[in-house]
């Protein structure tokens, strides 16, 4: 966990700005591929790793991300004007979905220079919305990017393998012992027992005609 | 007389100033204050009360300016084109205006501005007060000014270093810039919520026996200018 110096014990005051890095993957399986899109609610450019944030002017807000003592998945929001920059072909003409977001928290000195710079989130899009809002001559355009955390894509993450013979080959491709499990899918097994019904496409037995015959 | 934002400047009854920062500030429950704050581009923003006592005949090229500005359209306004209004950000400081002229910036990192090529004075003589205005670069080239937050003395080194108003805004490189000070310093305003204006009958004026005016203008609201920050 990172010791933060500029929130210990309680200052009185802190200067902060949020520094937002969009990855987006052109081609699946090539993760070299990218292309990155950088902005920041500062007041002026900042080079962080060697990533410079331009301060758009055009991140209009980042939504609320849960902090918690222990690991907890959460969404989070960022929307952006859609009369800014590239904002609407970015979610229109790229494969937004799927890229990496990345939220960082910057703070500032007393004389408005960073000082120091934290992840806050990081997560996969997941969707984007555009809303055009007129009313009556105020006609404003938004662009959100919705993000779940890492967390929430590993609790929707199929983990071992189907007892069909697709996933089961996935992982030893010359294992057929699953291959018949489609013939029998659906069907009713009372193992050890004797038969009284079938399942799939048999007839349910008729409780009126009588008790079965055992021989 | 130039007219527009200027007019509206020049003629107003009443004007506020706010320069307030972004900033969240919570009451802890012992009522300690915690703040948040954001470093934005904290512009300048002026709301101006007008009279209604504008004759519409005398109104109609302001009427046409205000219109064609819109709510989206800025303007430079200063304070010194008005001589009724030249007090206000006047210079406070001793240097004349041939020493400022000299002066360049040596650098400006945060809100901290550093100034160079100053000139031969004592020590204690005072270069800027509080609140004076310095516009960095020539007139129309960074009309965004900033203000300087103490006193700052001659003193004996070459160059002074001064804590503005708000950071440096200004994208390019501004070093081996002149400066401008006090009341000629420029603003880039556009107005967001352009008041309307509405035709009050009154000030009936007669030229031979036509009439040429009858009505005042009523404006629907203060104008409240916005620093146009968008270009700095």
């Amino acid at each position: 966990m990172d010791n933060i110096p500029e929130v210990a014990d309680s200052p009185p005051r802190i200067n902060t700005a949020e520094f937002i890095k969009l990855t987006v993957f052109n081609e699946y399986g090539n993760v070299a591929n990218t292309n990155v899109y950088t902005f920041s609610s500062a007041y002026r450019a900042e080079v962080i790793d060697g990533v410079t944030y331009l301060p758009m002017g055009g991140l209009l807000a980042v939504g609320v991300q849960n902090r918690d003592l222990r690991v907890t998945s959460s969404d989070t929001t960022i929307a952006l004007s859609g009369i800014s920059g590239n904002n609407i072909p970015l979610v229109l003409g790229t494969k937004i979905r799927g890229s990496e977001m990345e939220i960082i928290r910057g703070f500032y000195d007393d004389n408005y220079e960073l000082a120091n710079t934290y992840p806050r989130f990081t997560g996969i899009i997941t969707n984007y919305a555009i809303l055009n809002d007129r009313e009556d001559i105020d006609d404003n355009f938004t662009v959100s990017v919705s993000a779940s955390s890492y967390r929430t894509i590993f609790e929707n993450r199929v983990a071992g393998r189907y007892t069909n013979q697709e996933s089961w080959q996935t992982y030893s491709p010359g294992d057929n012992s699953m291959n018949n499990v489609y013939s029998i899918a659906g069907r009713t097994f009372d193992f050890g027992k004797p038969v009284v019904a079938s399942g799939g496409g048999g007839t349910p037995r008729n409780p009126f005609e009588g008790p079965v015959r055992r021989n | 007389m130039a007219t527009g934002l200027q007019t509206i400047l020049n003629a107003c009854d009443s004007l506020s100033i706010d320069r307030r920062r972004v900033a969240g500030i919570q009451f802890a429950r012992n009522e300690q204050p915690r703040i948040s704050q954001t470093p934005t581009l904290n512009p300048w923003k002026m709301t101006l009360t007008m009279p209604n006592s504008f004759r519409y005949a005398d109104s109609r090229n302001l009427i046409e300016t205000l219109d064609t500005l819109d709510r989206f359209t800025p303007q430079l306004i200063t304070f010194s084109s008005n001589p009724k209004l030249s007090w206000f950000f006047r210079y406070q400081g001793t240097m004349t205006p041939s020493q400022i002229a000299n002066i360049t910036v040596t650098s400006y990192v945060g809100d901290q501005l550093v100034l160079g090529n100053l000139p031969v004075l004592p020590s204690t003589r005072v270069l800027f007060e509080p609140n004076d205005l310095i516009q960095i670069g020539a007139v129309d080239e960074h009309p965004f000014p900033f203000t300087s937050n103490n006193r700052v003395l001659r003193g004996t080194g070459a160059t002074v270093t001064l804590t503005t108003s708000r950071p440096n805004i200004i994208t390019g490189s501004v070093v081996g810039d002149s400066i401008i000070v006090g009341n000629p310093c420029q603003f880039y305003m556009f107005c967001p919520n352009m008041p309307t204006y509405k035709f009050m009958p009154g000030g009936w004026q007669v030229r031979g026996s036509t009439t040429i005016n009858n009505a005042y203008l009523e404006w629907s609201d203060d104008f409240a200018l916005y620093e146009w920050v968008a270009t700095a």
